[in-house]
């Protein structure tokens, strides 16, 4: 290496100790990042593709009502679509490509830069995206999930008796609490998995649509078995393809601390891969 | 033909510097992005050269924490940059990929910026009209991004940069695709920067470009360091050999036609694949100065301006195998 001489007109000199650093405006930084990524979540192309899922059962009572107006029977459709298709396919579906994307994003679009050089700790990043996730998603499926009860009950005698506020609501709150979870895991999936989308998918299918349905232990793995027990002990449903022992299985407590738990645990060990991972930004030069 | 190696010691080493790099070296796989690295930069402004994957976004993106060293310490006013965010507060980088949330508008997104640097709601506003007027998008502020010019894009880049008053400025290829107003303006923005205390570390494979703000470079190939201090002798190398620059224009051939007319345009390229203009110059300072009345002047905008960096990499082979 060579050395050359230098202008001699520098700038002073800073003291040699290294700057005491201020960590006032963090709460407000974190703030504005959960803002900004719950609205690239609904502006995400996604938004669209999740909305057409979320209406199908919707459309699927009305057609039900409107075409089979003999043989109508509320209960049976009602399970068929809050209960098999919303928590079957619509919530896991839509935690997938939500949450996969909520990083990938920003590094396709190569704008995670702009939050990495922010005084955000790295952990917080994740934990906002991933909140700002939860809500758009669980805002979403938990209104089309009350559209769809409107949908299969309105005008019935059942509808304000019956169903609300405290059925819809339940149910409402039931889906959500499965949605954080599959949310939490395939956002930590996300961090590890390179075709996260496709082992999502697998995932879904193996797991949660088959050993879910077969009484063993492994099915206490599932999201589906915890929201099924819970189904079946706040709102006294009894599908018998369940395959679910209400003597043996867990309590409603249980059930909901081995869900919320499972989804910090997930969390923790995505914020901290998130931490610890370089993002490296492939800029035009390639260096 | 080689450099001379000074008998003083740089004046960058002597000083207490404010990124300090020591034996750091990074590397991808088997891909070498920094090899044995050491450089000080004191404050006022810098000049970060070298051709393409000479390493230098690696360094700037080891200097703001987004990557971590493989061997070797890394440290901005004092502190490790990796996983610091409580540093970058007073750091601002200007990256020097094309990205941004297309869909804010030019104001959404430096405020934004702001906002997620800490600043306060009222801060952050005045901050955000104050940044945008630093760089001359105030009128264009309200318009979305993505109907950005990419001149515009630039300013709006070094803006969120400039957003939170960072102690220390990464600058990654500002004045990269900008048309030659807007590179004057930016070239000024940072003089004054560097002369209000601020550091300014710029990144450029355009000798002329980092030769308008600052004489201290350093001057990266391959991941290694080839030489730092003064540019003067650099551009005695440099100068000995034609300079190639491209030009696009709304009008080629009206360009061509003034350009020719030149004394120091030695060659002239026109009908080139992308529509642009190779013009070889032995005096770019002349060039780059005529650029911007020519581009004023009715049918002979000039829309981009970059230099090949042939004649930079033929130095290069001169520095490392003299």
């Amino acid at each position: 290496m060579m050395k050359m001489t230098l202008d001699p007109e520098l700038p002073p000199p800073i003291p040699a100790r290294p700057m005491p650093l201020s960590r006032r405006g963090a709460g407000a930084a974190v703030w504005t990042l959960f803002l900004l990524s719950v609205k690239q979540q609904i502006r995400a192309q996604r938004m669209f593709i999740v909305v057409l899922l979320c209406a199908l059962p919707v459309a699927f009572a009305i057609l039900a009502r409107v075409y089979n107006t003999e043989f109508f029977q509320a209960d049976d459709v009602e399970i068929a679509l809050v209960f098999y298709f919303i928590p079957h396919a619509i919530v896991p579906l839509t935690a997938l490509l939500y949450a996969t994307g909520m990083v990938q994003d920003e590094i396709e679009e190569q704008t995670l830069t702009y939050l990495l050089t922010r005084p955000l700790p790295k952990w917080s990043i994740y934990v906002c995206k991933l909140l700002a996730t939860m809500l758009v998603t669980g805002l979403l499926v938990g209104l089309f999930t009350i559209v769809t009860y409107v949908a299969i009950y309105a005008g019935s005698d059942d509808f304000w008796v019956k169903i609300f506020p405290v059925r819809a609501l339940k149910t409402t709150a039931l889906v959500s609490l499965a949605l954080v979870t599959y949310t939490s895991l395939f956002g930590c999936l996300s961090l590890f998995v390179r075709r996260a989308l496709v082992v999502g998918v697998a995932y879904i299918v193996i797991l949660e649509g088959v050993i879910a349905f077969i009484p063993f232990l492994v099915q206490e793995f599932t999201v589906m078995y915890h929201f099924r027990v819970l189904s079946e002990r706040w709102l006294d449903l009894r599908p018998s393809d369940w395959s679910i022992d209400l003597d043996t299985a867990p309590d409603a407590q249980t059930c909901v601390l081995r869900l919320v738990v499972t989804s910090l645990v997930v969390t923790a060990i995505a914020a901290f891969a998130f931490t610890w991972r370089e993002f490296r930004v492939k800029t035009p030069e390639g260096a | 033909m080689h450099l001379e190696p000074t008998d003083q010691v740089a004046g960058p080493s002597q000083v207490t510097p404010i990124v300090e790099l020591r034996s750091v070296s990074k590397w991808y796989g088997n891909v070498i992005g920094l090899n044995n690295l050491t450089i000080r930069v004191p404050a006022g402004v810098t000049g970060l050269l070298g051709p393409n994957g000479a390493g230098k976004s690696t360094l700037l993106q080891l200097a703001t924490g987004q990557l971590r060293p493989s061997q070797g310490v890394v440290r901005v006013l004092g502190h490790a940059p990796w996983n610091n965010s409580a540093l970058n507060r007073y750091l601002g980088l200007c990256p020097e990929q094309d990205a941004f949330y297309e869909w804010m508008t030019g104001w959404e997104f430096v405020h934004t910026c702001a906002r997620l640097s800490g600043l306060p709601m009222a801060d952050a506003r005045d901050a955000t009209a104050r940044a945008l007027e630093q760089v001359r998008m105030t009128d264009n502020m309200g318009r979305a991004i993505r109907g950005y010019s990419k001149g515009m894009r630039q300013r709006t880049k070094v803006a969120q940069a400039l957003v939170h008053d960072p102690l220390v400025l990464f600058l990654d290829e500002p004045l990269s695709g900008t048309d030659p107003v807007a590179r004057r303006e930016l070239m000024d923005i940072i003089i004054a920067l560097g002369a209000q205390g601020k550091t300014v570390i710029m990144s450029s494979h355009v000798l002329h470009e980092v030769q308008g703000v600052t004489a201290n470079i350093i001057l990266l190939n391959r991941g290694r360091l080839v030489a730092e201090g003064n540019i003067q002798q650099i551009r005695d190398l440099i100068d000995q050999h034609p300079h190639r620059i491209v030009l696009r224009a709304s009008d080629p051939r009206a360009l061509a036609a003034k350009l020719v007319r030149c004394d120091d345009v030695v060659g002239l390229e026109l009908g080139r694949k992308d529509g642009s203009i190779l013009a070889e110059t032995h005096a770019p300072d002349t060039f780059y100065a005529r650029l911007a009345p020519i581009s004023l002047e009715d049918g002979t905008a000039i829309e981009e301006v970059y230099s090949d960096d042939d004649n930079l990499e033929a130095v290069f082979k001169y520095l490392v195998n003299p």
